[in-house]
């Protein structure tokens, strides 16, 4: 309860400057650029297109917060985009160009291993699983550190370690203890101190808080931005909860069964957002200030990635504003109305009828 | 809720292998149980002394013994003995098994602390000499036999019913017996044994196939039931023929090695269905 | 940990103290008459038989015998045998290195040879080896030992006539030094061929699922993402978590070393425990049979504790609950 307050306190906290698309964008540098890309599971019997179509850039200084529900295929394009889907029952096509001159979709796992960590760091969901049971902390460290910068000392390592933990709020001994000595919430810190270790370009947190109770997951959000402050970094987060995103991005994209179907700056969608999911699920998020509304649920389910998608709206079976152009045509992302995101949805380009 | 159980049922036989093979092995294993006396082509029961025949002599389509029985004949009746034993050493060894698991499991305290140390005790006790040191001494009858192994082999059901009943301990529905004033043993027998057993069911299936090679053992040692036809006697009959009269141990033992497969396939299926573990949704 | 440590042997200490007094019991409550026994059936003179019985103290009260044998078997003791008229703990002793032999030769094969199958097929999931592999060990684990030991001796000894069948030495031949070393390793062959392939579906199936299972665990997925060589994710992290398993599975097989040889020793008529039992049962030979299963009960016991501290050094979470 207290936490969602703070959320709403932090949108009112929100810097002008990144309200202001045109200020924000100009001139800075493209940290990912995702191009039409698709992911598709390939079993005995049957196709799960995970993820269609999905663009997006993501600008150096972003944090961009990627919600859907479980099965919007969120993580999958995390896990897409690091290389790290089963090579034999996935098929990936499309570009998500890093740093302006690697399709990471393309790169050979070789090419792939030494832009990991050192370019491109991730946090998993849940940090009690993250680290190995029978290693010592500094044994992970410096395993990671020793596979990208060989040769360096251990004090080296140690020394740089300790700083990262420091900056995450942890005390010195954490780093020669076992991973089950250690609460979930300090867990989660480490994993956040390690996948810091090479400063690098582009983070991406996968439900990275969400296995942690409110207050902890209040402190480390709050954490990782004034962390940000210091280390400038990028940030991609992957969440199901709306006050994640609303605490600790500044862009987001909505994802519906493997669709973008809205994106843009997180102070603007909050207070008018364009696209019917995107409305609903913002209804399904409590706001404790102003007039208590009745929290709504999105009837039905999602549909199944197996069967034919390609010509309707993802979302129209549980879209209360449906018209029949909606089941016939599948809408893509066009400029919102106020010209400072995007949008796929009939509603504002050219009517659902 | 009876036919949704059926359906589940339907929906695992056709999704699980094992479980499909392991019944269909069942059902033949039953059919010849069944209908021995029209597929044994002797009577296991008849002695000739004066022959040993090689299999396919004299309509022996498996051979004879040293003392001229049937070895085919003795095999189709052998099964009888197998399951027999498999069966009511599973069912002592599963009765008393989750009553003293349920029993820690669910009044927990010093209890608990008692039973939880016996049940470690008795797993360390190497099972299959002290049903030796029984059998050696009591007297071979298949009776003492299946006694035995059902009373030496419970540790392992009462580990898992105890662990099944400290977690249904803490289940709404059987706090809210608890606060309904429900006698102990009313929540035991109603609530914690019928929902903490489809665990103990597929173990004691892997019991069972236990119970038959045990079994198999003992007649090998020459403490099997004389009076009664056995795979492993059969074997045990073989072992000075072995150079001379290999098959009389050689069908024997593949009979063993097939009935415990089937047995394993059904454990292997029904732990895949029953045990919480595993989700048939996701595959 | 030394808490931990302390738990164990006690946990240990209370488990040969409930073989024994099971032990007792058991023979208490048997049918059979040991002094008949020894007499013969045909002499029924009370004086031999009172002899006998204070000899044996069988004339003493129950509560009496049981702690007279229990400080006995403390110190060492562990009876004199009614048939062979020798100490029991001597007989045991002589048999006793044959048959650890015989058994951890094949428990380390059975470890090593099943423990590396298992790691090859959990790396191979669903090729046509890892299916092969499979259903080979399937099929052993459902083998009785002292058959599958027949079937060797068919194979190896009657048809091929590569290989003794029983022994362990080559009596008439009557070798010395080397030679004789050569020939206990010729006689071993089999049963240790026995042994290993029974125990190595058990190594095999643990190896494979535990590899497997380590594998899609978060943390190896962190290292992978880590941009850490797939040669050192899987010699160091997936390895060490994997392979706590197998270690208990071999503690345990040590454990129960002298009792799994037994059948496979009378096949082979191999001159260690399981023989000495077989004989003491066939003869009524109470004191032996006691003695016998006192001594598997107190190693296994002993192996136990020693098991669960080794895999407590292995595994740092067990130290702390």
């Amino acid at each position: 309860m207290q936490q969602t307050t703070n959320n709403q306190d932090k949108l009112q906290d929100l810097k002008p400057e990144a309200l202001d698309p045109q200020v924000s964008e100009a001139g800075r540098e493209e940290v990912l650029r995702i191009k039409d890309m698709n992911v598709t599971y390939v079993n005995r019997n049957k196709k799960v297109k995970a993820v269609r179509h999905a663009s997006l850039t993501i600008y150096k200084g972003d944090s961009m917060g990627l919600i859907g529900e479980s099965g919007s295929g969120k993580s999958t394009l995390a896990m897409a985009l690091l290389g790290l889907l089963p090579k034999k029952s996935t098929l990936i096509d499309g570009e998500a160009i890093f740093m302006g001159d690697k399709n990471l979709l393309t790169l050979s796992n070789k090419e792939l291993n030494q832009l990991r960590w050192t370019e491109i760091a991730v946090v998993f969901q849940k940090a009690m699983n993250s680290l190995s049971p029978v290693h010592r902390i500094s044994t992970i460290f410096e395993d990671i550190y020793l596979a990208h910068k060989p040769g360096t000392s251990k004090q080296d390592i140690r020394k740089i370690s300790l700083a990262l933990l420091d900056l995450v709020n942890l005390p010195e001994r954490v780093y020669t203890l076992y991973p089950h000595e250690l609460s979930g919430g300090m867990l989660q810190r480490v994993a956040i101190a390690m996948s810091l270790l090479f400063s690098p370009q582009l983070l991406i947190f996968d439900e990275a808080t969400t296995a942690l109770d409110v207050v902890t997951q209040g402190q480390i959000l709050k954490e990782i931005q004034n962390m940000e402050e210091k280390l400038s970094t990028t940030r991609i987060m992957i969440t199901h909860d709306m006050s994640v995103v609303a605490a600790s991005c500044n862009k987001m994209a909505v994802l519906y069964a493997g669709e973008i179907l809205e994106f843009g700056y997180v102070s603007q969608l909050m207070k008018t957002p364009y696209h019917p999911y995107t409305q609903a699920l913002l209804a399904s998020f409590p706001a404790l200030h102003g007039e208590k509304k009745q929290l709504e649920s999105i009837p039905g389910f999602l549909p199944d990635l197996s069967s034919d998608l390609s010509a309707r709206c993802v979302f129209a079976p549980r879209c209360k504003n449906a018209g029949p152009r909606c089941h016939k045509e599948k809408p893509y992302l066009k400029p919102s109305p106020c010209g400072c995101g995007e949008v796929a949805c009939f509603m504002y380009d050219g009517g659902v009828e | 809720m009876q036919r949704s159980w059926l359906q589940s049922f339907v929906k695992a036989f056709r999704a699980d292998r094992q479980l499909r093979y392991g019944i269909l092995g069942m059902v033949f294993l039953l059919i010849v149980i069944i209908f021995a006396p029209y597929i044994a082509t002797h009577d296991p029961y008849s002695f000739d002394y004066t022959r040993l025949l090689a299999p396919g002599t004299d309509g022996h389509i498996l051979g004879t013994n040293h003392l001229g029985q049937d070895v085919f004949s003795m095999i189709v009746y052998g099964v009888r003995t197998s399951l027999k034993v498999a069966l009511i050493s599973a069912l002592i060894s599963g009765a008393i098994g989750v009553l003293v698991g349920g029993l820690g499991g669910f009044l927990g305290g010093k209890v608990d602390l008692i039973i939880s140390e016996l049940i470690n005790i008795f797993l360390m006790i190497p099972s299959f000499f002290l049903i030796l040191l029984i059998i050696a001494l009591f007297g071979n009858s298949i009776v003492n036999v299946m006694i035995v192994i059902g009373i030496t082999t419970w540790p392992s059901n009462a580990k898992l019913m105890r662990s099944q009943a400290l977690s249904l301990r803490e289940r709404t529905f059987v706090k809210s017996a608890v606060a309904l004033g429900e006698s102990n043993s009313q929540i035991l027998f109603k609530y914690i044994l019928p929902n903490g057993i489809f665990p103990v069911i597929a173990n004691t299936t892997r019991g069972m196939s236990g119970a038959i090679l045990t079994e198999a053992s003992l007649s090998f040692l020459g403490l099997g039931d004389p009076n009664i036809v056995s795979w492993g006697q059969l074997i045990y009959q073989g072992k000075p023929f072995i150079t001379s009269a290999w098959w009389i141990s050689v069908f024997a033992g593949i009979s063993i090695v097939i009935t415990v497969i089937f047995f394993y396939l059904l454990g292997d299926g029904l732990n895949h269905v029953l045990n919480p573990k595993y989700n048939y949704g996701r595959n | 940990m030394s808490r931990f440590v302390l738990r164990r042997l006690i946990s240990g200490f209370l488990t040969v103290l409930t073989v024994f007094v099971i032990n007792f019991m058991i023979i208490q409550a048997a049918p059979g008459d040991p002094v008949k026994t020894i007499m013969g059936k045909e002499t029924d003179d009370p004086q031999l038989r009172m002899a006998l019985e204070a000899k044996f103290g069988l004339d003493k009260p129950w509560p009496e015998r049981l702690w007279n044998q229990f400080s006995a078997a403390m110190q060492g003791d562990l009876g004199t045998s009614i048939i062979y008229n020798r100490p029991v703990g001597d007989m045991i002793k002589e048999r006793v290195l044959p048959t650890v032999l015989l058994g951890l030769t094949s428990a380390i094969l059975a470890l090593v040879i099943g423990t590396a199958l298992g790691i090859f097929c959990a790396r191979r999931e669903g090729s046509f080896l890892d299916g092969l592999f499979s259903t080979v060990s399937y099929t052993l684990d459902a083998m009785p030992s002292f058959w599958l030991g027949l079937m060797l001796i068919i194979l190896f000894c009657s048809q091929l006539r590569w290989l003794p069948a029983q022994g362990m030495v080559n009596v008439r031949a009557g070798y010395e030094g080397w030679d004789k070393v050569v020939d206990v390793l010729i006689h071993m062959i089999l049963p240790t061929l026995t042994l290993t392939l029974i125990s190595m579906p058990g190594y095999f199936r643990i190896a494979k699922s535990s590899i497997q299972q380590v594998t899609s665990e978060d943390f190896i997925l962190t290292l992978r993402a880590a941009g850490i060589d797939d040669g050192k994710i899987f010699r160091k992290y997936i390895f060490k978590n994997a392979i706590l398993p197998t270690i208990t599975m071999f503690g345990i097989t040590l454990a129960f070393l002298i009792t799994g040889v037994t059948l496979v020793e009378i096949v082979f008529s191999w001159p260690g425990m399981g023989r000495l039992t077989m004989t003491a049962i066939n003869q009524l030979d109470y004191p032996t049979l006691m003695g016998v299963y006192l001594i598997m009960s107190i190693s296994v016991a002993v192996m136990m504790v020693v098991v669960d501290i080794v895999y407590a050094l292995f595994d740092p979470r067990i130290r702390y609950n």
